[in-house]
């Protein structure tokens, strides 16, 4: 059998962002798989170097991608110009908004307090408008903003990043509605407790955290890619502005 | 990562399959590979649906059921059982649209209230309770529900359906914590406007005729609902539980002001 067409992203070219943790680089492959060209951005290189590997082991070519920050009108312009040296029209935009940090609220000083809305909320406002200027000229767009179902509730220590998690909830509902009407579709999809690595169940389910979450074990990058590709695909129309949360249950759990 | 998405040879029942989201959702769920068991109340539609997915070389049965008797939901989940042999998915799309004519709460009757919640959330609860068993024997199963965005926002008037699709929501995420246990998910499709009824009927009057109300400005298509169902019906939405997929032109992520409004205020010193 072929892929659904509606979940196919050949011809489209997108642009992941990643500001932290271990996850993107399997998102970035699964765009890659349903025939995106990808366009990379970490905030050092070693984490550029791990998205662009992981999408090259899909498409067997060169990814290209940029290593910096994206959290001014200047520096997103930087990754523009850079994007444009090797590509031309940017038909999708995925955010991965997820550096994580915890830590008691009474503790919490200023610099890390900035430091995370820079990487979360700051980055992915200055790298929307960027790219949402070309979207706009163009007429035609998606926009998928990766978080954490912390955007929807509180855990202890988790203040300064739950708070970043429902800006971009927030930012998602915003552009939906601010370019809805230029063809330009911005959804959410959002992970629970997840890890990149591939760890056996009997040995997540000795935490209490996996014990919690109602399918009993930790979500995996793996378990967003579908959903990720079809919000991104040109089928994806009629829906806009919108978390879809896959988090094992978390989310409805008492 | 994405060949999770095919669905071959999956065992799909579906109510109210034989027309509007239903027929479109069949007709995805049959590109992807899967099997279908196609309930609605006339036999017409469904036999028409049936024989176009045998037509394109999957399997399927019609079964005339009405979801407001639990009697009739029992015999659709036997009846798939019988032919197929197991129940993979169940897909609670069977709902009253166009019966459900709005009118002041003093005039509602009893029978009214009672006749729409019966097939709206009465119906899902039914086939639920009868596909549940089955899919905890086999250790594996999904319950789909559409819902609708009246489920979440209060319509004018429009008190059975809003009450029974917001019931459904809370049904679903019931299900999804009481069902991880035995591998079973859970999840809501909530459509915004969607125009499938009859363009006569009276309903249309007070719904919407165009998008221009919506942040996207286009009303949806029942297409739009194929890919979602194939999602949730495979094994690539094995994660997802308890929880929405909205479609809604982002109805719900604006409505605080009407569509175009758009004030300016420069930052205060």
């Amino acid at each position: 059998m072929t892929l659904p067409a509606e979940y196919s992203l050949a011809g489209q070219t997108a642009i992941v962002a990643s500001s932290g943790g271990d996850e993107t680089p399997q998102l970035a492959a699964a765009l890659a798989e349903a025939g995106a060209s990808v366009f990379c951005l970490a905030r050092h290189a070693d984490a550029l170097d791990a998205i662009r590997a992981s999408v090259s082991a899909v498409t067997g070519g060169e990814t290209h991608g940029y290593a910096g920050r994206w959290d001014t009108p200047e520096s997103a312009a930087a990754v523009i110009d850079a994007f444009t040296a090797t590509h031309d029209r940017v038909d999708i935009l995925v955010n991965d908004t997820r550096s994580f940090f915890a830590k008691p609220a009474a503790e919490i000083s200023l610099h890390e307090w900035d430091e995370l809305h820079a990487r979360n909320v700051r980055a992915t406002f200055m790298l929307s408008q960027a790219v949402g200027q070309r979207m706009l000229g163009q007429q035609y767009g998606r926009i998928v903003n990766v978080i954490s179902n912390l955007a929807e509730r509180a855990v202890i220590n988790c203040s300064a990043y739950s708070a970043t998690q429902a800006a971009v909830l927030s930012l998602t509902r915003s552009f939906a509605v601010e370019w809805g009407r230029s063809e330009i579709r911005v959804n959410a999809v959002g992970s629970g407790w997840s890890t990149a690595e591939d760890i056996p169940l009997e040995t997540q389910r000795e935490e209490l955290l996996v014990r919690y979450t109602p399918m009993r074990r930790k979500g995996h990058p793996r378990d967003l890619a579908a959903m990720l590709v079809y919000l991104c695909s040109p089928h994806c129309d009629y829906p806009s502005g919108q978390p879809v949360y896959i988090d094992g249950g978390a989310n409805a759990h008492p | 990562m994405l060949e999770n998405l095919y669905l071959d040879g999956k065992v799909v029942v579906i109510t109210g399959g034989g027309t509007g989201l239903g027929l479109e959702m069949v007709r995805a769920l049959t590109r992807s590979g899967a099997n279908l068991a196609i309930a609605g109340r006339r036999t017409g539609p469904i036999e028409a649906a049936r024989d176009e997915v045998l037509a394109a070389g999957q399997d399927a049965i019609a079964v005339p059921t009405d979801v407001s008797k639990s009697s009739d939901a029992d015999a659709l989940v036997q009846a798939t059982l019988d032919h197929f042999g197991r129940v993979d998915v169940l897909i609670n799309n069977a709902a009253m649209v166009a019966d459900n004519v709005l009118k002041p709460i003093w005039e509602i009757t009893d029978d009214d209230w009672e006749t729409a919640m019966s097939v709206n959330l009465n119906g899902a609860f039914y086939c639920a309770r009868a596909a549940a068993k089955p899919m905890a024997d086999a250790g594996k199963g999904k319950i789909i529900n559409v819902a609708s965005g009246f489920g979440l926002r209060g319509g004018r008037d429009i008190y059975m359906y809003c009450t029974s699709k917001g019931g459904v929501i809370q049904l679903t995420r019931v299900l999804s914590f009481s069902l991880a246990r035995y591998g079973i998910t859970a999840n809501s499709i909530v459509p915004g406007f969607i125009p499938t009824i009859d363009p006569g009927a009276e309903i249309n009057r007070t719904l919407p005729q165009s998008g221009d109300f919506l942040p996207t400005g286009k009303l949806g298509k029942p297409e739009d609902l194929g890919p979602i169902a194939v999602f949730l019906a495979s094994d690539a939405s094995d994660y997802m539980t308890g929880e929405m997929f909205i479609l809604d032109g982002a109805g719900l992520a604006s409505g605080i002001a009407p569509t175009g409004h758009a004030p300016v205020a420069a930052l205060e010193p």
